[in-house]
């Protein structure tokens, strides 16, 4: 009996090639859709799952007040590590302290690496349960040693056994290789970490960091911690909440540091704070992607189910024959499931096929390694479980609906299938149109952020602009060779040094006063240090006053402050004016000579912070060159090269751009961009091929009303707007519902951005006007093709 | 009115080609009634839509009120049949989704009658048919003869002047068949020609001349007025 059923079932699905393929292809496309969603959605709720005390890990946080508005942030000082071992121990398992993962060089015999790693605690290995090909989880036990990953091993040793093997840390730390662990897997926080060095030896290797011991407005360190076996996250939270607020000095108790738990889990997907409260973070683009990929999929399930339904009505006679020989309705509800089934498992097999070649490109776009799951059971459970329900549910109506059919009726021609049947197939036409066409308008809205904040001014000429970092001492006291020989060249027109790269800023301070100030003004200032010629290699823009000067001795006490400092400060006559930084005896005076405009170096998205620009050659980490204009941009950067490798060669030469480095900004955006492109054309697509579909039914189903019309009188344009009139009103109900409903979420989404574009009504003209369009050729198609058609034939078939 | 000439309508398919017209050639007087019969695939309804100019003949002379029409365009063809012929089929083709009334009306849309006098024409066609009572009713919801007579009424609300009706009375019962046939009769008299297959002699002693077809030809003409 199966056998039968699925024989017939072949032989529709052949005899009725157009609309299977339709079907077919559709569907397919919707659950390779879904499919790669579905990977996406699993990689990142399984971030940092590799860890084995996963569910044990967390990272300390702080939240701290200052002008009524609480900023949360992971900097701990470095006190708090022993402080939290030894006065609260009996929460811990772990406490582990850690520098900030960075890129150091890394000598070892000949060769000379850029590597990122970190200074961590000796138990950080074995919290974060590291798997040590060499060595075992004491390796950083003692100072001078180091664990590497398996492929920096192989980097720097080939085949030898690196145990043992010397190695120097920027050039200064002298250590030797007790362990190496299998690289840590990509969907991890950690990955890419290549080497990791005892803290112990990170305590002795600066000045600073000795000087912070116990220093307990430092926030430079970072605190991981496992819990203790018997204790809860909110446990600890409880007991640790004021472990850093009671060691404060008096005049920063103000800012009531709380001190709390970011367990693991929330690592990856919940690290947005607002006002001290959890408010969410990429976790929101799991959700849409979700969504949407549920959306993208439902439409393609409506395209099956509406053509499978209309095919079906096409079939009525089929049904009543069947009946009127004997058939039960069982059998006939069967031969409908095994069709839809037959159907469904084509289409999820192809789906397979089509996943695999896009996800390549899925995976660049996401930038992610994700395969797929071929050996897990569960996925073939969920697909196929997926695949079935699909095809049961597609199945239900033509299966349980044209079985219930009298035959008697149905032969005799007076079954019609009544004007009411078409109405759930109108409404899930609205559904896909609207779904589509609120993904369009996102696309549009995320295009257009993404352009606005691009074109924001910025305040410098950002052209030519290479910046390098000075990542260890070899670099100090070269500037003035660097110089000298880079102008002499011609490769570079102007130079400097500045404490941050032009694309961040890597510090802020508060304890500013100034006269007049409003005495609740106490947020942070954006602090930058730079040298002479900085505003002339970046071309700023000054305001009033003068830029830096080296005939003025007494600059080394001059400030330069930016737009949003004037107004942040509420100064009338900036220029002139003293600011004291500090309130002790080591308080310094500095005037400031000169207002530059916002100089736009931090998110493109957020407004520009008040900054001070001080003058100072020591507290300088990166070169910033401007490079001559005039040149190729290849030949310059190659001298500059040559000149570097002259004066420090025992650096390897890195260098950015600071466009470029800008532009990755965007990357998020631009990533959600691409993404919602693809879903929103796909859908469009889908969509697309469900009208077709439909409309071919239409089209056939009124052949014969065109045929007497035509007989009557009717042109072509008349015939055109009759059958495509009817879809036309659809897509503009859907646009009525999908404008509103767009325009709520997607203003909800750009509110996440303080620099943000408005949405113009153009942008649902655009799709109104589109997807119209897309509609009437689809239709169009159709529609002319039934018009054309000689009447005389659809006439004959009485 | 129509002058055909050595005709031909050959139908080719894959496998086989039937001659459906073979060398015919008629002549209708305007204002004649002519009956045309013969056995089933003898090529009647063929030679009705040619005259529709539904169809177009493969060879041959189709003078259509003396005009050549053989060589017409599909366009010109339209526009030709819409102004002057009216059609009555045997299976009704009224549109469901269509009241009585929307279904008259419809020629008279498409030749762009505007809205004021098509309403009065097609309450004149309605009453002379005497379905005026059922003008908002759906086909569905009439009996197939009222069905006829809708169409009929429909095929003469654009005052054409031949109509071709294609076994008008197949799907009646003798009484509703003969209302139709009165009212093609009255048509007629009203100046109408008329070209009607029938396989029903009784029905084609109602008009004035029997032209009988066989494989495409025609074998014998009746004269009965
Ligand atoms: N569209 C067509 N394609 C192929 N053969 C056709 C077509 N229309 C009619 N025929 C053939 O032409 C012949 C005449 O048909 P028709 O004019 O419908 O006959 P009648 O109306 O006298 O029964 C028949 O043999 C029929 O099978
Ligand atoms: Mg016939």
């Amino acid at each position: 009996m199966f056998k039968n059923h699925f024989k017939i079932a072949w032989r529709n699905l052949l005899k009725d090639r157009m609309s299977s393929v339709i079907n077919i292809g559709g569907l397919a496309v919707g659950m390779a859709v879904a499919l790669l969603i579905g990977f996406w959605i699993y990689d990142e709720v399984n971030f940092n799952k590799s860890f084995k005390n996963y569910d044990r890990i967390a990272q300390l946080m702080q939240h701290q007040t200052a002008n009524g508005n609480i900023s949360t942030f992971n900097g701990m000082p470095l006190p708090l590590g022993k402080e939290l071992q030894t006065n609260y121990g009996n929460n811990f398992k772990y406490v582990v302290m850690t520098s900030w993962a960075g890129d150091g060089i890394i000598t070892a015999g000949e060769k000379n690496l850029s590597k990122r790693g970190i200074f961590m605690d000796e138990d950080g290995p074995r919290m974060f349960s590291l798997k040590m090909i060499e060595g075992s989880y004491d390796a950083l036990k003692y100072p001078n040693t180091i664990i590497i990953s398996s492929s920096m091993a192989k980097a720097f040793f080939g085949n030898d056994d690196p145990i043992n093997k010397p190695m120097k840390i920027g050039h200064k730390l002298d250590v030797k290789v007790t362990g190496v662990y299998e690289d840590i897997p990509l969907n991890t926080e950690f990955a890419g970490l290549e080497y990791i060095a005892p803290w112990s030896l990170y305590l002795t290797s600066e000045k600073w960091i000795k000087q912070s011991e116990a220093a307990w407005d430092n926030n430079s360190f970072q605190i991981y911690v496992q819990i203790a076996d018997h204790t809860a996250f909110d446990a600890v939270d409880r007991n640790i909440m004021h472990s850093k607020n009671i060691h404060d000095a008096p005049e920063d108790k103000k800012y009531n540091a709380q001190v709390f738990l970011n367990p693991m889990r929330d690592w990856h997907l919940r690290t947005h704070f607002e006002n001290g409260i959890r408010t969410g973070g990429p976790i929101e683009y799991v959700r849409l992607f979700s969504i949407i990929g549920i959306f993208v999929l439902l439409l393609a399930c409506i395209n099956f189910m509406n053509l499978s339904t209309a095919r079906s009505e096409k079939r009525a006679k089929e049904v009543g024959i069947r009946k009127s020989i004997g058939s039960l309705r069982g059998q006939l509800v069967m031969q409908f499931y095994v069709e839809s089934l037959l159907i469904v498992m084509v289409a999820f097999a192809l789906s397979l096929v089509l996943a695999q070649l896009i996800l390549p490109w899925f995976n660049d776009v996401a930038s992610k390694k994700m395969i797929i799951p071929w050996n897990n059971p569960f996925f073939w459970i969920a697909g196929l479980g997926f695949s079935f329900i699909t095809g049961i549910i597609a199945g239900s109506y033509p299966a349980l609906y044209l079985s219930s059919f009298q035959p008697i009726k149905v032969l005799k021609g007076t079954f019609k299938v009544g004007r009411l049947a078409a109405i759930p197939r109108k409404i899930l036409v609205v559904m896909q149109f609207s779904i589509s066409l609120a993904l369009i308008i996102g696309t549009i809205v995320v295009y257009n952020q993404i352009q606005f904040s691009k074109n924001r001014p910025i305040g410098y000429n950002r052209n030519g602009l290479m910046m390098i970092r000075m990542k260890t001492p070899d670099f100090y006291g070269k500037f003035g060779l660097l110089e000298n020989e880079l102008k002499n060249s011609g490769a570079v027109e102007q130079m400097a040094e500045s404490h941050s790269p032009l694309t961040n800023v890597y510090s802020s301070n508060n304890g500013f006063s100034w006269p007049g100030q409003n005495p609740s003004l106490d947020e942070d200032f954006e602090t930058i240090w730079v040298t002479h010629d900085f505003g002339k290699t970046i071309s700023w823009q000054l305001k009033e006053g003068r830029d830096f000067s080296k005939e003025f001795t007494s600059d080394s006490s001059a400030i330069i402050i930016n737009e949003s400092a004037v107004k942040y400060m509420g100064l009338k006559d900036p220029v002139g004016t003293i600011v004291k930084w500090g309130t002790d005896a080591n308080a310094k005076n500095y005037k400031i000579i000169g207002v530059v405009k916002d100089l736009l170096m931090e998110s493109p998205y957020d407004a520009v912070k008040q900054t001070i620009y001080f003058m100072d050659y020591d507290n300088v980490n990166w070169i910033i060159l401007k490079l001559n204009p005039n040149k190729s941009a290849k030949q310059s950067i190659s001298q500059v090269e040559s000149v570097f490798k002259k004066y420090i060669p025992s650096v390897p030469f890195d260098y950015e751009f600071a466009d470029r480095e800008f532009a990755s900004k965007f990357a998020a955006e631009e990533r959600i961009g691409k993404l919602s492109t693809f879903f929103a054309g796909l859908a469009i697509f889908i969509s697309c091929l469900g009208l077709f579909g439909l409309a071919s039914f239409v089209a056939e189903q009124r052949t014969k009303e065109i045929g007497v019309r035509k007989v009557l009188g009717a042109s072509l344009f008349n015939l055109w707007r009759l059958l495509s009139k009817d879809f036309l009103l659809l897509v503009m109900i859907s646009l009525l519902i999908a404008v509103p409903l767009s325009y709520y979420f997607m203003n909800n989404w750009l509110l996440h951005y303080n620099y943000r574009t408005n949405i113009s009504w153009w942008v649902f003209g655009i799709s109104g006007v589109g997807v119209i369009l897309i509609t009437l050729l689809t239709v169009s198609f159709q529609a002319l093709k039934a018009a054309v058609a000689n009447p005389v034939k659809s006439l004959r078939s009485e | 009115m129509i002058k055909i000439t050595e005709l031909e309508k050959i139908y080719r398919t894959e496998e086989v080609e039937t001659i459906a017209l073979n060398k015919l050639s008629i002549e209708v007087k305007d204002g004649e009634f002519v009956a045309v019969m013969g056995p089933s695939g003898c090529g009647k309804s063929t030679l009705l839509n040619i005259l529709g100019l539904l169809d177009d003949p493969d060879k041959g002379s189709f003078i259509f009120n003396q005009i050549e029409v053989a060589d017409f365009n599909e366009r010109r063809r339209a526009d030709l049949r819409k102004h002057n012929i009216g059609f009555v089929f045997q299976s009704f083709n009224l549109i469901d989704e269509l009241t009585v009334f929307e279904n008259v009306e419809l020629p008279l849309i498409y030749t762009g009658v505007k809205s004021a006098d098509r309403k009065k024409r097609v309450e004149e066609v309605l009453d002379k048919v005497q379905i005026m009572h059922r003008r908002n009713h759906y086909p569905q919801q009439l009996s197939g003869g009222q069905q006829q007579r809708v169409a009929v009424a429909r095929a003469v609300v654009n005052k054409p002047k031949l109509i071709l009706a294609d076994e008008p009375t197949g799907n009646l019962d003798s009484h509703n068949g003969n209302d139709v046939m009165q009212l093609l009769t009255e048509l007629n008299e009203q100046g109408t020609t008329i070209v009607m297959v029938t396989h029903s002699e009784h029905d084609a002693g109602y008009s004035h001349r029997i032209i009988r077809m066989l494989d495409g030809q025609t074998v014998t003409e009746n004269i009965l007025v």
